[in-house]
This record gives structure tokens, sequence and C-alpha cells, in this order.
């Protein structure tokens, strides 16, 4: 059976030192050109529209920069190579879309019809181009640092961090052309409702899942090298084209007509057009997150020393959820500075764990991070980081957020939807 | 877990990435550059049946003026709103047909805030009132951007607004406009289907 994660090197090569990093950085600083001189445009004409979309829309990300981040805990990717990803999406896909996807559409009514561009003309030509576009930066990723991809996983986390640098530039833009649209000048009302639609109630439904997607099968493509360069090109294209169909499905025509208007046919549109790719896309998410955990976890597991991990420990450390338990579970016991330190152990443990996955590094200086954040916590009186029994405040806090969650959508529903 | 040997080391996309960023560039000229180049090579115009009425959507239709060409690139019809761009030589004259719950005063006000809100771009003049053949009531005016000028009109109908631009250089829309004085007043709602 193959490893789900092939160990990088101890220390990559300088970017800079790559020639394919400087035809990166060139085609990133045209990109920052093009939206440059878009945004300049939009805050000539619109500019306290253009700043709230941009503060709104940048919020927006920080959830999912959350999420991406603690699914890539264990192996944790460089900040450099995180924010590149982030700017290829932002910058270079958006930049070539907006031309590439105007022409396709153009095409589709050309060698097809008008009525078939306006109805299709949008599921087709925009994933079509955004989707090939956003995959070439998990390639480019892959290029100027290769050691850096080593899972599966790694190709998710890039991947999700494209889609979400062109989510939020795309949301952006879509927010300033409302405002265009509503014809009343300088507002906020357009750009709140976008934000409302786009990045509340289709905001799952994005880019950032459809670039994880495509992500994931660039890394299958560079990682697992006992199967053969056909399988592997086999695997990474059917990821694109899932990532491309999920998109399709999702801006089609399908639903739009025959369920009426109001809270409960919008709700329809969701759950039929985007519940099955989104179900779909976080199990192999999981999948890639579980199986690279499993493969750290028994590095560790080898160790054999309850200094460095214990048996209840290994049990958390290979689960998100049971992470932030074990933290909730030091806070609750010893306060801030407990789930402090058991944050900083987790991560060096984690540390600990790539490095021991490394056959030729040294071990040595992790294994005293570890140490030192062990006797904090002893220090602290709460000596092993694991989950404790679940208070009944955390359920409580569970279920009123679920239930605020849900009202909100509702509401949310119930406004767009005319309901 | 096995060793990773030097041919996989080596496999792709390792050292041959210079030329693999290569490739990579030429897939985006081909998406950003390619596609509308391509989108340019393929004649965008059709001819319109003459003295035809012609859907731009939402149950509005038309009668185009007479040599009018239908272009693609602005045409989109639908159940809910839809567009229509018509060249007659170098004068585009675009309908557009989208839900609006304002009164014809908003309608107007609105189309002349998106039509300032293109860079150098003017109304001009005073705002008359356009009926069409079928009832329905409007507003016209003027606008000017450099050396091209243009014209406007907008209606409201059943919880739709039809907004008709038309632009050109002036000896153009001089040639022009009367027929197409005489097609916006063939506009009609005929309800959705």
């Amino acid at each position: 059976m193959s490893s789900p994660v092939r160990p990088g090197a101890v220390r990559a090569a300088a970017l800079t030192r790559q020639p394919a990093f400087w035809v990166v950085a060139t085609l990133l600083a045209a990109g920052a050109v093009r939206i440059s001189q878009i945004t300049g445009r939009f805050l000539d004409v619109y500019p306290v529209a253009t700043v709230t979309a941009i503060l709104l829309f940048a919020l927006l990300a920080v959830p999912f920069w959350l999420f991406v981040s603690e699914l890539d805990f264990l192996e944790r990717e460089p900040p450099s190579l995180r924010v590149l990803a982030f700017a290829w999406g932002g910058l270079v896909a958006t930049t070539v879309s907006i031309p590439g996807s105007t022409a396709l559409e153009n095409l589709i009514a050309k060698l097809g019809s008008p009525g078939l561009a306006a109805n299709w003309g949008s599921a087709l030509a925009g994933p079509t181009v955004e989707e090939i576009a956003k995959t070439l930066g998990v390639v480019a990723i892959v290029l100027i640092a290769r050691a850096q991809v080593n899972s599966v996983l790694d190709g998710v986390v890039y991947g999700a961090l494209v889609g979400l640098g062109f989510q939020i530039v795309e949301d952006v833009v879509f927010a300033i052309g409302a405002v265009a649209m509503a014809g009343q000048g300088d507002q906020v009302q357009p750009v709140v409702t976008t934000f409302l639609v786009r990045g509340f109630l289709a905001g799952i439904w994005s880019h950032t899942l459809f670039g994880a997607l495509a992500g994931a099968g660039i890394g299958y493509l560079v990682v697992k090298l006992d199967r053969t360069r056909g399988h592997r090109f086999a695997m990474a294209g059917l990821a694109l084209i899932g990532a491309w169909a999920s998109h399709v499905l999702w801006n089609s025509p399908l639903f739009r007509d025959g369920l009426g208007d109001g809270a409960l046919a919008l709700l329809a549109v969701l759950v039929f057009k985007g519940l099955p790719p989104l179900l779909l896309i976080l199990f192999l998410v999981r999948r890639a997150h579980d199986q690279e955990a499993a493969y750290y976890v028994a590095k560790l597991a080898t160790l054999r020393d309850p200094e460095l991990i214990t048996a209840a420990e290994l049990r958390v450390l290979g689960s998100g959820s049971r992470r932030a338990a074990a933290r909730r579970h030091a806070a609750a016991h010893v306060g801030r500075r407990g789930r402090t330190a058991v944050r900083r152990l987790q991560r060096a443990q984690a540390r600990l764990a790539v490095e021991l996955s490394r056959a030729s590094a040294s071990t040595s200086a992790p294994c005293a991070e570890v140490r030192e954040h062990r006797a904090a916590l002893v220090e602290l009186g709460h000596p092993e980081a694991v989950e404790g029994t679940r208070s009944w405040r955390h359920t409580a806090s569970t279920v009123g957020t679920t239930a605020v969650a849900i009202a909100v959508l509702w509401v949310a529903l119930s406004a767009l939807g005319g309901g | 877990m096995g060793r990773v040997t030097r041919s996989q080391g080596t496999d792709l996309p390792g050292t041959i990435g210079l030329p693999l960023a290569l490739v990579l560039v030429l897939i985006l000229a081909g998406l950003a550059f390619g596609l509308p180049r391509l989108d340019r090579a393929v004649p965008a115009e059709r001819p319109v049946a003459a003295g035809e009425p012609y859907e731009v959507g939402a149950g509005v239709t038309i009668v185009p003026p007479p040599r009018a060409t239908l272009d693609l690139t602005g045409t989109r019809p639908g159940q809910e709103q839809g567009s229509a761009l018509f060249r007659l030589g170098p004068v585009q004259y675009a309908i557009a047909v989208q839900p609006f719950d304002g009164d014809l005063t908003a309608a107007a006000v609105r189309l002349r805030q998106r039509i300032t809100g293109r860079s150098g771009y003017q109304v001009t003049g005073t705002q008359l009132a356009v009926s069409t053949a079928s009832g329905l009531a409007g507003i016209q005016g003027g606008y000017t951007a450099g050396d091209r000028g243009g014209r406007y009109a907008v209606f409201v109908a059943h919880g739709f607004t039809i907004e008709v631009t038309v632009t050109g250089a002036d000896l153009d829309l001089g040639r022009t406009l009367p027929a197409i004085d005489a097609s916006i007043r063939t506009l009609r709602f005929e309800g959705r289907r």
C-alpha cells in the first residue's frame, strides 16, 4: 500500500533560486497591475461601495482561512507559499478569467445561439476558464516548491487557498457590478445584498471548495509516485473535471424555474445543486486529512516516550475537533494560559512528527521544544493535552450557535427569496 | 514507507520546472488572449427578419430598423430578463429588459446614473416624454461621450424596466435615428410565455 505522505526535503531550496519562480512572480506582478487598474476605476466612481465590499469580503475570507489552517495543522505549509497561492487566485486567475470567460460565452452565443448563451453561458464558460486558471496555481506551487507538496492534503490546502483568493476578488467585482447596475450612485446596499447572496448563502459552494478538489488531484499527481504516470494524470484530470462539473451544476439554470419563488424554493436550489458536490468534496478532503494525520501520528507512536506524546495525546493530535476540545479542556481547567500552552505543545508535536518523517533530519531540536512545552503544562498543573468530558456549557453553546445560524439563514432566504 | 528513489525524485514536474512554467504561461495566454482573439475571429453579426418583431426577453418584443443586424455578443434572451444588441453600420442600438419595482422617474434616474457613471459620459439636454404604438409611456434623452453621441429611452411596464441606448458618431446617429425612433415605437410588452 502506498504512503499517504511523501516527505519533503529537510530544507527546500530558496524560491528565488528557482527559474520558474521568476516566471510565476512575473505573472503575479502582471495580475496585480490589472487588478489594481480595475480597483482604481471602482474607487474612482464608487469609493464608499468599493471600500465596503473589500472590507466585507476580506472578513469573509477569515473563517475560510482559519478552516484551511486547521486542516493544515500537522504539516504546515510555509506562509509565503500560502500567500502565493491566495495571490494567484486573486490576481492571476481572475485577470485571465475576466476576458477568457466573456470570450467563451460569446463563442457559445455565436456557435450555438444567444438563448443557449443566456441560459448556459455562465454555467459553461465561467467554470471552464476559471477552474483551469485556478488549478494552474497549484501547478505553479509544485513547480517552484515541489518539496512542500508531499501529500494529497497539501494539494487540497493550496487549491483551497487559490480558490479563496479568486472568490474574494470575484465577489468584490460582482458587488461593484451590482452597485453600477442599481444606478443609484455610490450606495452600499447592493454590496450588502451581494455579500448576503454570494458570501453568506452561496459562500460554501464556492471557489474554495472547487479549488480544493482540483488541488487534491495535483497533490495526487505529484505524491503517489508508486502509481503509473498515466494513472496519476488520469486522477488529476478526474479531480479537475469534478471541480468543473460541481461549478457547472452550481451555475446551471437547473431548478431555476419550476420551484417558484420564496425561501423554500431558494433552499431547495441550495440543497439540490449545492449539497451533493459539497458532501462529496468534504468527504474526500476529510479522507485526505485523516490519511495524513494517521501517517504522522504513527510516526510519533514509534517514540514510546510519554514526555513527548502520551497514548491519549496521539488520539487527540490526529483530529481537528479533538485538538480543539483539548484546548478548551485546558482553558476550563487552568485558564487561558493552559489553552495557549496546549496549542504550543500540539504545534511542537506536529513539527516533531514532520521531522521524524524525514529520515535524514535531526529530531533533537523538535524533541527539546516538545519537552519545553510539556514542562510549561506540568507547571500549570495540566500535564496532558487531552480532551475533557463534554461540558454542558459547550453543548449549550453548540446548540445555541446552530439555532442562531438556522434562524439567520432562514431570514436571509426569506428576504432574498421574497417569501 | 519506502525510500524516495532518484527517478522518483526527478519525476514530473521536478527538474524541468522552467519549461513547464513556460507551458503554464502559454495556457494562461491562451485563456486570456487566445479565446478573445478566437471570439473576434468568429463573426458576431446575424441578419434579422425585416419587419418582424424580435423577442428581447421577458415577453418584450421590438421590430428592428431596416438593414439592422443582430450582434450576438450583446444579445441574451431570457424569461426573467433579456438584452438585444442591434447594429446599423457603426451605430449600436441596445435594448435591455430587467425586473424593476420602481416607477418611471426612478428608472430614468437609474439609467442616467449608469450612463454618467462611465468615464467621459455626460447627459445632455432635457428629457422628453415618449410613447410606443402599444401604449408604453417612457422618457428619453441624450448623452455625449467625446466625439460620440447617444440617445437613451426608458419604459416601465408590469414590473420590468426596458432600457434603450443608442450610441454612435454624430453623423451616423443623425442618419440612423429616424429609423431607430420608429423602431422604439414598436416596443411591446406581450407578457411572459
